[in-house]
């Protein structure tokens, strides 16, 4: 998520509070404070909020928040008479495109940077890295409008952002680092897109880079955004950067779209930003029914303002009311208008959420539900508490491990030996899979690992346990550990209890009686105890445990080199069962 | 029975030599200290457990317990000094015999006048490396090039091959066992000067070229001292009464435990340390968790850890494009499975997706890909697990709840680990609130010791309105420890759910650190025996 560096001074300055108010406020707003500094905050603001990605945004939201200025922003657009002209050569790239202009601004160093670091976060999650999105902003007075947007062959040579000299659109996906880093979303294109003014100039190379020539410095005062990508959310990223533009004192200017060949991305001809708002309805027994608070119209609109939505009440005379088919007859109704620089709002319980948020979390008081269920732990949880009750009696210690592991582990270091290359070959499985014989496909394979260890799901829990063993090796022994706890086979989970027991006098016997106790408490006394041939046992001193003809558990003195490959020097004695 | 000396000795004593520092009443000695003290006193000098043993005919262990007591009492002097023993290894006796690699090696060159590299394979098989390294280190040859071939020519002649001084110690420990005092003599009297440091040199070179290993042994010497006389003195004809150390069947039996005198024991001395098995510390945590929502009227679920991206994600109504469904962040197996729902429900998912639906919803447009529900993956959440519970179970009231494993792609440092336990909940019933979801975060919160609880808002692509809780710990401060809300209808809708979903996802791991007061969650997969036998099982 989003971290947004908020300067006190910045943020006193744009919204008339002082900072220990916000300091205390601002977390129940729709931020984590990540840290406080003597004169700057960082403060994680969700993904879903992209209109606060920036000290400008904050400020718009705070002031509505704390009452000083609550209610819809709305900001005048005049024309500008700018025109982008969109050749239809940009279908098959990048077929959408916005555009806008703000004027006016005086921008000091620090709003330079909001301004670069609010299209960094846009480029990031609303634009996914710039695949979907892609923001550029240009000093106005460096180009000659008209522009065109085109997609033209790699050939086309400009002097890209931060470069002296000029580059191939080719050399800068080969050379620059934003090309290096960004190629991908073009990967397989025969022509890029380009933003061109009248006189050939580059204003830039979406979703790569911009022009070294139209960059935005102290100096600027007229600044023209353009915005391309892969669908409408290219409305949103404008509206976003222009509204924080216009709350830095500059006025927003539209620019007129014109595609000269039909449609192209859905334009023929239109005016941007549009900043007209949304319009949606709510029902204000939903803010009861959803929150659990009794509020009423007039509450709901002022919580409504405190997040920014402009908010009215109907008036809703019966004559009225047949006409309008949304409002169901009799209940009250609240519309809310939202803000074009809003993303989050997707259906109404997004404005009920902002209502409960504008009237404060802390205000609304916990209630038990009155919900009536008899609880119930899990069978297979009541199970294992029994079965931690056996093996603490019995004297073993519990752990736990994780279920990530290795083949190394699992297999090499157990003498399973699955690498013979042939699918499907049967291994001296630990235990089988419900009494047939377990494949290597049975076994889950991570796709990407994080790491060499962590690569596979377990099927047994035994080599965890030595694992556990060889990293306490400086610890007293004897030493006796179990797990119970859940291996994965062909995708489907199965519980098993495992234990080793370590000293110098760890045999047959030992693992022999424990493993009678054991079957006996569970009630599994009718399960045979049959020579195994599972070589990570010693041979002559290993045996099956079979139930109902289907094998269920293995135990016995665990063979001297899977010892050695755990790195113990003690004998082991161990079993692993079914439960 | 060592190791029990060694902490009485740890106990009491600090240095060498240890005389008693309290001069307790010694009118009840009892008969074994008798024995001992007598012993000491006839022969005088000083003695070994072994010999005192032999004297008093009083086993070796019992005799130094004894002689502790003894000492404790200001009545004998005990010395201990640990001894380092050097012994040949089995390499180490091939070698004493045949000798090293490099000096037959050095043999075969100066018999040859130098060799190929080849040549000396061919002669030393698996120990060529190892002795051409020695030959280049100590300096008794040097390799040259001649064509394609590399020769090894020797740099000295036979007459200046002396045996060194790490053959010679070899040697010196060849016989068996050799305490470093007897092994420092028999260096100087074979005339050899060697200060401490330069021993010291030879014997850790041997030891890393694993010839010799050694072990240390601490050593006692116990002696009469003047208070032991004068006790002697002072008390003449003291008797060696025959006192009962362990009562027997036998004594019990024959009734001739009457009017006899019981050893005294000691009862502060240590004794051996035993540890009860315990069931893990965080399973006891995760136990009281789930306790605490049986009370509560809660019935736990259980699902599988491999979970269809349907399920872990689509359903939930997270984007196809989110960020969290990246390679990067999530576990996916590389395999597709056939997604476990009606096509109904898939259909239903896809409208919800791409329009909304039939709900006052926009969703999120473009285009749903079946395809992309069909990935197999380790759930990134148990949501997955409660989600398919409504879907089976739509009618209300649902209390349910779930503790297992997640799975996320993260690093692993003392804070991430790439798989966690999640405590997950729902409710789902008519007429239920947000305010009661806050009161069931609340009341668990509040039962797991916390008073101190607030909300704030919070974000999840599932959940409309959502939250986050933090609870406060002094010193501390305010700690984010779980999140919240209730399902949005884009996701209740399709799997055909009418009334409000109260649900939570509460990460297990933090908690579990504070409460168990580790500071690297790894500590708590990758147990020590030591932190395990040493916990607490009440606190």
């Amino acid at each position: 998520m989003p971290v947004i560096r908020l300067p006190y001074d910045d943020l006193e300055h744009l919204t008339g509070v002082s900072i220990e108010k916000i300091k205390e406020r601002l977390p129940l707003m729709c931020a984590d404070v990540e840290r406080m500094e003597t004169d700057y905050m960082d403060v994680e603001f969700f993904p879903n909020r992209p209109d606060l990605f920036s000290v400008e945004g904050v400020s718009r939201a705070l002031r509505q928040f704390l009452d000083v200025k609550p209610g819809l922003v709305s900001y005048e657009i005049a024309k500008s008479g700018i025109e982008m002209v969109v050749d239809s050569s940009v279908l098959d790239v990048r077929p959408y495109v916005v555009c806008g202009a703000v004027k006016n601004l005086r921008l000091d160093s620090s709003a330079i940077e909001s301004l670069m670091l609010l299209q960094e976060h846009l480029h990031r999650g609303v634009g996914r890295n710039r695949k979907k999105v892609s923001v550029g902003v240009h000093d106005l007075a460096k180009v000659k409008p008209p522009f065109r947007y085109l997609a033209v062959g790699p050939e086309f040579s400009f002097v890209p952002l931060d470069y002296e000299e000029e580059m191939t659109m080719a050399e800068i996906l080969e050379r620059h680092p934003k090309g290096v880093a960004y190629r991908y979303i073009l990967e397989g294109k025969s022509k890029y897109p380009l933003i061109l003014d009248s006189e050939g100039n580059v204003l830039s190379f979406p979703p790569i880079i911009n022009a070294e020539r139209t960059r935005v410095t102290e100096s600027t005062k007229d600044i023209f955004i353009d915005v391309t990508g892969l669908n409408e959310d290219v409305s949103i990223a404008l509206n976003i950067i222009a509204c924080a533009l216009a709350e830095r004192g500059g006025q927003i200017q539209s620019v007129l779209l014109r595609s000269l060949s039909g449609t192209v991305g859905r334009i023929e001809e239109k005016e941007t930003p549009c900043l007209e708002p949304g319009t949606m309805e709510i029902s204000v027994k939903d803010v009861k029914s959803l929150i659990g608070i009794e509020l009423s119209a007039e509450e709901c609109k002022r919580c409504c303002e405190r997040m920014g939505l402009g908010a009215e009440v109907p008036v809703s005379a019966p004559a009225q009311v047949s006409e309008m088919p949304d409002t169901i007859s009799g209940e009250e109704t609240l519309v809310v208008k939202i803000p074009a620089y809003r993303y989050d709002i997707l259906h109404p319980w997004d404005i009920i959420e902002d209502i409960a948020i504008g009237y404060g979390y802390d205000r609304i008081k916990p209630e038990i539900p009155e919900t009536v269920v008899i609880g119930e732990v899990h069978p297979i949880e009541e199970k294992k508490s029994a079965i931690r009750g056996i093996m603490t009696g019995l004297g073993y210690f519990e752990v736990l491990t994780f279920t990530l592991t290795s083949e190394k582990k699992q297999f090499e270091r157990m003498r399973q030996n699955p690498f013979s290359g042939l699918e499907g070959q049967r291994f001296g499985s630990l235990v089988s899979r419900k009494g047939k014989p377990l494949h290597l496909s049975d076994v889950v394979k991570v796709a990407s690992p994080i790491s060499t260890e962590h690569t596979i799901l377990r099927y047994s829990i035994l080599p965890n346990l030595l694992d556990t063993l060889s990293l306490n090796k400086h610890r007293d022994l004897p030493q006796r550990i179990f797990e119970v706890g859940p291996v994965v086979l062909n995708y489907k989970e199965e519980y098993r209890l495992a234990a080793v027991s370590i000293h110098a006098n760890a045999n047959f016997a030992e693992v022999k009686s424990v493993v009678d106790a054991v079957l006996k408490e569970l009630g599994l006394e009718d399960a045979e105890v049959v020579e195994s041939e599972n070589e990570a046992f010693l041979e002559g001193r290993r045996a099956d445990i079979v139930r109902a003809g289907k094998q269920v558990g293995v135990f016995g003195e665990i063979h001297p080199e899977v010892i050695l490959n755990f790195g113990l020097s003690y004998p082991v004695v161990g079993f692993e069962v079914e439960i | 029975m060592g190791y029990l000396f060694d902490m009485l000795f740890d106990k009491y004593y600090a240095k060498g030599t240890m005389t008693g520092k309290e001069n307790i009443a010694t009118t009840e000695l009892a008969a074994t200290e008798a024995r001992v003290l007598l012993a000491l006193e006839e022969e005088g000098g000083k003695w070994n457990q072994r010999t005192l043993s032999a004297k008093t005919g009083i086993n070796e262990d019992a005799v130094m317990q004894t002689a502790f007591m003894l000492a404790k009492q200001g009545l004998c002097e005990i010395e201990e000094e640990k001894k380092v023993y050097y012994r040949l290894t089995e390499e180490g006796r091939a070698y004493a015999e045949d000798g090293l690699p490099e000096r037959r090696a050095l043999y075969f060159l100066i018999d040859r006048n130098g060799a190929t590299v080849e040549e000396l394979r061919d002669a030393f098989g698996d120990e060529v490396k190892i002795a051409i390294n020695w030959l280049l280190k100590k300096n008794w040859a040097r390799i040259e090039k001649r064509g394609e071939e590399r020769y090894l020519i020797p740099t000295i002649v036979l007459e200046e091959s002396l045996s060194g001084i790490d053959e010679e110690i070899l040697n010196f420990v060849s016989g068996g066992a050799t305490e470093r005092g007897t092994l420092a003599d028999r260096i100087k009297n074979s005339g050899i000067l060697l200060t401490e440091e330069e021993l010291n040199g030879f014997l850790s070179q041997l030891s890393s070229r694993n010839l010799v290993d050694s072990y240390s042994r601490v050593e006692r010497e116990i002696a009469i001292s003047e208070a032991g006389e004068e006790e002697i003195l002072s008390r003449r004809g003291i008797s060696v009464e025959d006192e009962i150390a362990q009562l027997t069947p036998e004594l019990l039996r024959t009734g001739s435990w009457k009017g006899r005198k019981f050893k005294r024991y000691d009862v502060n001395l240590a004794s051996k340390e035993v540890f009860p098995a315990k069931i893990h510390p965080y399973q006891r945590l995760l136990d009281r968790m789930r306790r605490i929502f049986t009370e509560m009227g809660f019935v736990e679920i259980k699902g599988e850890a491999v979970q269809s991206a349907f399920w872990n994600f689509d359903a939930l109504f997270v984007p196809q494009d989110h960020p969290a469904r990246e390679m990067q962040d999530t576990f996916y197996l590389a395999a597709r499975k056939r997604i476990e729902a009606s096509d109904d429900l898939i259909e239903k998912v896809k409208q919800m997706h791409e329009h909304g639906g039939s709900l006052n919803s926009t969703g999120w447009g473009g285009e749903w890909k079946r395809e992309l529900g069909e990935e197999l993956l380790l759930r990134t959440h148990t949501t997955a697990v409660t989600l398919s519970y409504l879907a089976s179970h739509p009618e209300p009231p649902v209390k349910v709840f779930c503790i297992d494993r997640v799975y996320r792609r993260e690093t692993i440092d003392p804070t991430h680990i790439p798989e966690f336990d999640q405590l997950e909940g729902i409710v789902m019933d008519k007429g239920v609130t947000f305010s009661n979801l806050l009161g069931c975060l609340a009341t668990f919160y509040n039962k797991m010791g916390f008073p101190s609880i607030r909300f704030r808002p919070g974000y999840f692509p599932y959940t409309e309105p959502s939250v986050e809780v933090e609870v406060y710990m002094a010193e501390r401060g305010w700690i984010e420890l779980g999140g919240a809300g209730i399902f949005r209808e884009e996701v209740t809708n399709p799997v055909g759910v009418d009334y409000p979903v109260l649900a939570w996802g509460l990460g297990i791991g933090r908690l579990a650190m504070i409460s168990l007061g580790l500071t690297d969650i790894r500590d708590l997969y990758q147990p020590d025996i030591d932190w395990l036998r040493n916990a607490r099982s009440f606190r």
